[in-house]
């Protein structure tokens, strides 16, 4: 297979498991794997800014890799960590020629067994939200093809998010819709059971139960669910 | 695999455009039922959700739709059920010929009311559920390429609209479009509360005592909770 056909397949397999359920993590870890497979890297790790502007790591393909982008969130320097405040491509081939840069990541990174670093940022509009980090154990740039694979990888991981983010608002949407509806049966059946209870119509009991809740700073389905329960007389 | 209907976007746009337009109604949710009985050309619709602990509460157009949507939340069986949980449309184009194990409780009922042919798709945005809409028809057959892609794609704005809907409601309330999925079917669960009181059992166990009344009686089960709510009927012990 080319390199074409891998990430053209490595697409698909991403797209699949978009449709249903998805786990945010397995993906970015599933799309840390496929790129150190597509760009000959070593490892691999994926670093996402949270809301407060702090980066995340989220995935890695190695311990040594999740240990050197801990570091480089805990120091706030490195090539991810660069990526994600400038928006733009890092590319470094000799690591060990950017001490200068960043003074206590690279020896963390050599002594990790890592030679060159790469990172290609997550960006949405005007927003950068994380980076992809690649690792290669020998000292060698990515090519513009390189670049172009990784900057599409990274594109995926952009849009994984952007529908995880959807899904979550629905979600909770959803499940406010459902807990309103269920006060709402809820405080219908109230009414039946105190209007029995009192020998009254339900008009009467709605307007006791509602008396009831608001002289004592309670909410009304509450005070419902316990009426029905039979554990609160109105 | 289905194959692509032959007919453009436009051209299919053109044709639900009257579900669209019912979103746009006092009460949408009964409205995009009742838009969509013409597009599918069947008998009636309906769509159920979840209520999260409380029995699904549902919206339809036509009587008997409203009859399938209680005897599939009696029963827990049914097209609904399915593709809500399965999250996949389920299509039962005769149910003269159904498999005897498939809905033993649902599918004699609902022949008897004159259904022939049901199908459900689940309404979904993304991977969220909402709940399925139900359309059923009089005679059997299957849904044309056509007016399956069609249903699918009122089931997807039907959830789209539900989200939108309650999107802008203030918390612990329901969306006010979509407060008829409750008062429609208020009187119901009073009397559910009443026959708990009265037969001194848990409301779920009320419940089903009084839907086992409707069935039994062949009374519609709105009418026997009226009956209750108001007096005239006491279930026995």
């Amino acid at each position: 297979m080319t390199r074409e056909q891998r990430l053209a397949s490595t697409f698909v397999e991403l797209a699949d498991s978009l449709v249903d359920d998805f786990d945010v993590v397995e993906l970015m870890t599933l799309l840390t794997e496929r790129s150190i497979e597509l760009l000959d890297a070593s490892a691999a790790g994926l670093v996402l800014v949270d809301p407060f502007g702090a980066l995340r790591m989220v995935a890695a393909t190695s311990e040594a890799t999740e240990a050197v982008e801990l570091f480089q969130i805990q120091n706030a320097e490195g090539p991810c960590h660069d990526c994600c405040r400038t928006g733009a491509p890092v590319n470094v081939p000799v690591l060990d020629a950017r001490r200068d840069r960043w003074p206590s990541f690279v020896p963390v990174a050599l002594d990790a067994g890592f030679q060159a670093a790469h990172a290609v940022p997550l960006r949405l509009r005007g927003d950068v939200l994380g980076a992809l980090n690649l690792f290669r154990s020998e000292a060698v740039a990515l090519t513009t093809s390189d670049l172009s694979t990784a900057q599409a990888l990274a594109d995926v991981a952009t849009i994984t998010l952007v529908q995880s983010r959807a899904t979550e608002d629905a979600r909770i949407v959803r499940d406010q819709l459902q807990q309103a509806l269920n006060s709402r049966v809820i405080i219908e059946q109230a009414k039946g059971v105190l209007a029995e209870r009192l020998g009254c119509g339900v008009e009467e009991a709605f307007v006791r139960l509602r008396r009831h809740a608001r002289s004592n700073g309670r909410r009304l389905s509450e005070v419902a669910r316990e009426v029905s329960e039979g554990r609160l007389t109105v | 695999m289905r194959r692509r209907p032959v007919n453009g976007p436009a051209e299919r746009l053109r044709r639900i455009a009257g579900v669209v337009q019912a979103l746009g109604e006092p009460d949408p949710l009964p409205g995009l039922c009742r838009a969509t009985v013409p597009v599918l050309a069947v008998s009636g619709a309906g769509l159920m959700m979840s209520a999260g602990e409380a029995p699904a509460v549902h919206a339809c157009w036509g009587e008997v739709s409203g009859y399938l949507q209680e005897l599939q939340r009696a029963t827990g069986q049914g097209p609904c059920r399915d593709a809500h949980d399965s999250g996949r449309p389920v299509s039962e184009p005769d149910l003269g010929r159904l498999d005897p194990d498939r809905w033993p409780g649902f599918a004699a009922p609902a022949r008897q009311a004159g259904v022939l042919a049901i199908f459900s798709f689940p309404m979904r945005v993304g991977a969220v559920r909402l709940g399925a809409l139900t359309v059923h028809r009089s005679r059997p057959g299957g849904l044309s390429d056509e007016q399956d892609w069609d249903a699918r794609m009122i089931a997807g704005i039907a959830a789209t609209a539900i989200l939108r809907f309650q999107a802008g409601a203030p918390a612990g309330t329901v969306g006010r479009e979509l407060t008829s999925l409750v008062d429609h079917d208020a009187v119901v669960h009073q009397a559910t509360g009443m026959a708990s009181a009265q037969l001194e059992v848990p409301l779920a166990e009320a419940s089903v005592r009084l839907r086992a009344h409707a069935f039994a009686t062949g009374i519609p089960l709105t009418d026997v909770a009226r009956d209750i709510v108001a007096r005239r009927l006491r279930l026995d012990r």
